[in-house]
């Protein structure tokens, strides 16, 4: 070893005194760490996705979602109401726990976050929305479809993506069309939902819809598995048995890709599968890794519309930034919740968490990418406007453009496909 | 429920039993030997699968035949794990084995996710859709060649134990370590290949898992809590009993879904690790416990 390398370790005398007198010198040209008057002052904003943790997959993109949107307002300027202030997005990780979400939403509303955005998941969503309330800082939903969420009546929760009693109506009206078109009877159908707090409340939301409109379906078996579980052989086994003429899945991308595999290998014949609503059936690594078994699957789902300008603008730089990524659900409705405080700030012309408050209570936000009206929170802060599309994975060279809106016909990019193929009938 | 999903579901969960049982045969091995609890044994399946998935992605090569490299990778990770971390630790009380042990478990977890990132990989293997009827069941291929070759492993396992001379040193060190320095025994040689044989064990069982589930960098921790189910219900040690306790435990869970919840298939098996450990503390393989 040469011996240039051994030094001590640490700061000399001289050293030090010429670094201080640097630091000195600097900080009476700059004026810093003294706050900086004249430049537009920062807006901090809180972003708290399941990032890792068992649906890394849906949190990234929803991370990626929230930054579009900020990214987009500070390269047009800010909010120009404040000076052309920019929006500083702090990104938190929930790691699909509750108490991890509420955790980091403290710490962001002690470094002086002005709103909360996020957080994917209902349970999630419910522990930050009482720390929100408890502190009255303004929480803006922008993926979490539990009705309990909103049900208290929080003042200071508001809520993008639709509860999910506005799916089952959604998927009602769906259904009916779907049977009334192409001539099919259902009688038979089993339910599955991931046991966490958003698959339970979808389930138990399915079965309350089936029995309150008294509809002709005979619900078969109703399975529930825990988060993350990665076999679900003896459940396709009980799911098989109890012969559905269709499968109702809540699910998750793990599950979905497990579920797909294990009706495939256990040959169980369906007329479809109708998801009520939920994750899994149209990730880009879903339609990717399962290929052909992807196909037919219809996901009741709130959906980005593809005829906007809106959507192809922001799905452009989405897809720019994030090869092999397109902009979904969650991270459109991510965006979105983002630009819904941003328009608000615009409004409120303060980051004042009351002046907030009440015009995130006023917004009416047209211009988003989703499929559904402007964006208007209820007394509940619930959007009344929200609602979900039919997709469908169909057959494509481009695997980017596989999963297409099928209804509304307003919307549809292309007629969908019931009953399906047997999954091993595929080729 | 009748008599055909009650046998389909044992058949499947015997399957899936023997993967179990190649898991745990690692963590018994380590700890008859060393004594000392592997806490990183899930997260290291994992990095095996993803290890394996990385093979089939780049080079093509189906994980059947990548586990002999994987296994070779594991063996060598292990064995180094033990001379670097593990072998410092041996004489500490176990309090300090678990915290170094855990480390490794998060090391490894994060390792992963640093490499592979969070998504959830299942990339298409040659035999991962594959399934025929055999009377009244189907029976699943991937899980039976899983099994197969699970089982097999574990027999190559226990012949090398019983026959050859390095096998001998560390059945003669599990036995009563100075006995074997005092011999003239490499304790330390020997503790290392016992660390990589068991790490190698659960690489294979990673490499079979592929076909069979989609791998997420953060799966592991469940995995290192049924192999210690599994080897507490065997016996602490004994290798037979691993393999015997993972085919229980691989159908308990399995048919507890006829009358549970499928959320509620581990209260079964943490059910069986109470109800042994207050009858038969020692395992049902174990020695004098």
């Amino acid at each position: 070893m040469k011996e240039e390398q051994v030094k001590p370790q640490g700061i000399d005398r001289r050293t030090f005194l010429k670094t201080s007198a640097a630091v000195g010198a600097v900080t009476a040209i700059t004026g810093f760490p003294a706050i900086v008057r004249s430049q537009p002052k920062e807006i901090i904003i809180g972003s708290i996705q399941p990032v890792t943790g068992p649906l890394p997959d849906i949190g990234i993109s929803m991370q990626r979602g929230n930054k579009l949107a900020a990214d987009e307002i500070n390269a047009k300027g800010g909010i120009k109401s404040l000076g052309g202030a920019k929006i500083k997005l702090l990104l938190g990780d929930n790691e699909a726990k509750e108490e991890v979400g509420r955790l980091v939403a403290e710490r962001f509303l002690k470094d002086g976050a002005v709103c909360l955005v996020g957080p994917f998941l209902s349970g999630v969503a419910m522990a930050i929305a009482t720390l929100a309330e408890q502190r009255n800082i303004p929480f803006v939903i922008d993926v979490a479809a539990l009705d309990a969420i909103t049900a208290k009546g929080y003042k200071n929760v508001f809520r993008c993506f639709p509860k999910t009693e506005y799916f089952m109506t959604s998927l009602g009206r769906y259904l009916d069309q779907i049977i009334k078109e192409k001539k099919v009877t259902i009688k038979r159908i089993a339910l599955t939902n991931a046991g966490d707090a958003f698959g339970r409340g979808q389930g138990a939301a399915f079965l309350k819809y089936v029995k309150d409109h008294k509809l002709p379906f005979e619900i078969v078996e109703h399975i529930e598995y825990p988060l993350g579980v990665k076999d679900l052989s003896a459940e396709v086994t009980k799911i098989k048995a109890a012969k559905p003429d269709l499968l109702c899945p809540v699910a998750r991308p793990g599950d979905a890709k497990l579920l797909i595999r294990e009706l495939y290998k256990q040959r169980v014949e369906l007329m479809g599968i109708i998801s009520p609503g939920s994750p899994g059936w149209y990730e880009p690594e879903f339609v990717k890794d399962m290929d052909k078994l992807a196909y037919y699957v219809l996901d009741n789902v709130p959906w980005v519309n593809p005829k906007s300008s809106k959507f192809q603008d922001a799905n452009n730089r989405f897809e720019k930034l994030y090869p092999g990524k397109y902009l979904d659900t969650n991270s459109g409705y991510a965006y979105t919740g983002v630009m819904v405080i941003a328009d608000a700030l615009e409004r409120a012309k303060s980051t004042d968490p009351a002046a907030l408050r009440e015009a995130l209570r006023k917004t009416n936000y047209k211009d988003h990418p989703m499929v559904g009206g402007p964006v208007v929170f209820d007394e509940k802060g619930d959007n009344i406007n929200a609602t979900a599309a039919m997709v469908q994975v169909l057959p494509d060279p481009n695997m980017d453009d596989r999963v297409k809106v099928v209804l509304p016909k307003e919307a549809a990019q292309a007629p969908y496909v019931f009953p399906w193929k047997q999954l091993w009938d595929r080729g | 429920m009748n008599s055909d999903v009650v046998l389909q579901l044992a058949l499947q969960g015997f399957l899936m039993g023997g993967v179990y049982g190649l898991i745990a045969l690692g963590l018994s091995l380590i700890f008859g030997v060393m004594k000392v609890i592997n806490f990183a044994h899930g997260e290291m399946m994992v990095f095996a699968m993803f290890l394996s998935i990385t093979l089939l992605l780049w080079g093509g090569l189906d994980p059947y035949l990548s586990l002999v490299i994987v296994a070779a990778v594991m063996f060598g990770v292990g064995y180094g794990i033990q001379r670097v971390f593990v072998n410092r630790i041996l004489e500490l009380p176990e309090a300090m084995q678990v915290l170094v042990l855990v480390g490794l478990g998060i090391i490894f977890e994060n390792g992963t996710l640093m490499i592979w990132g969070g998504s959830d990989f299942s990339p298409k293997t040659s035999l991962a859709l594959s399934s025929f009827r055999w009377g009244p069941v189907t029976v699943d291929v991937p899980r039976l060649i899983a099994f197969i070759l699970a089982i097999v492993i574990t027999l190559m396992v226990l012949l090398f134990l019983k026959k050859t001379n390095i096998g001998k040193s560390i059945r003669a060190a599990a036995d009563n370590r100075y006995g074997a320095l005092i011999i003239g025994a490499h304790i330390n040689r020997i503790y290392g290949i016992c660390f990589g044989i068991g790490a190698a064990c659960v690489g294979a069982a990673g490499a079979l898992l592929v076909p069979l589930m989609p791998a997420k960098a953060t799966m592991g921790a469940p995995y290192t809590m049924v192999s210690f189910v599994i080897v507490i219900l065997g016996g602490m040690g004994s290798l037979i009993g691993a393999l015997i306790g993972g085919l229980i435990i691989g159908v308990a869970e399995s048919l507890s879904t006829v009358f549970l919840p499928s959320s509620m298939k581990q209260v079964v098996s943490f059910t069986i690790m109470i109800v042994i450990l207050l009858f038969k503390p020692q395992g049902l393989f174990g020695g004098k416990g």
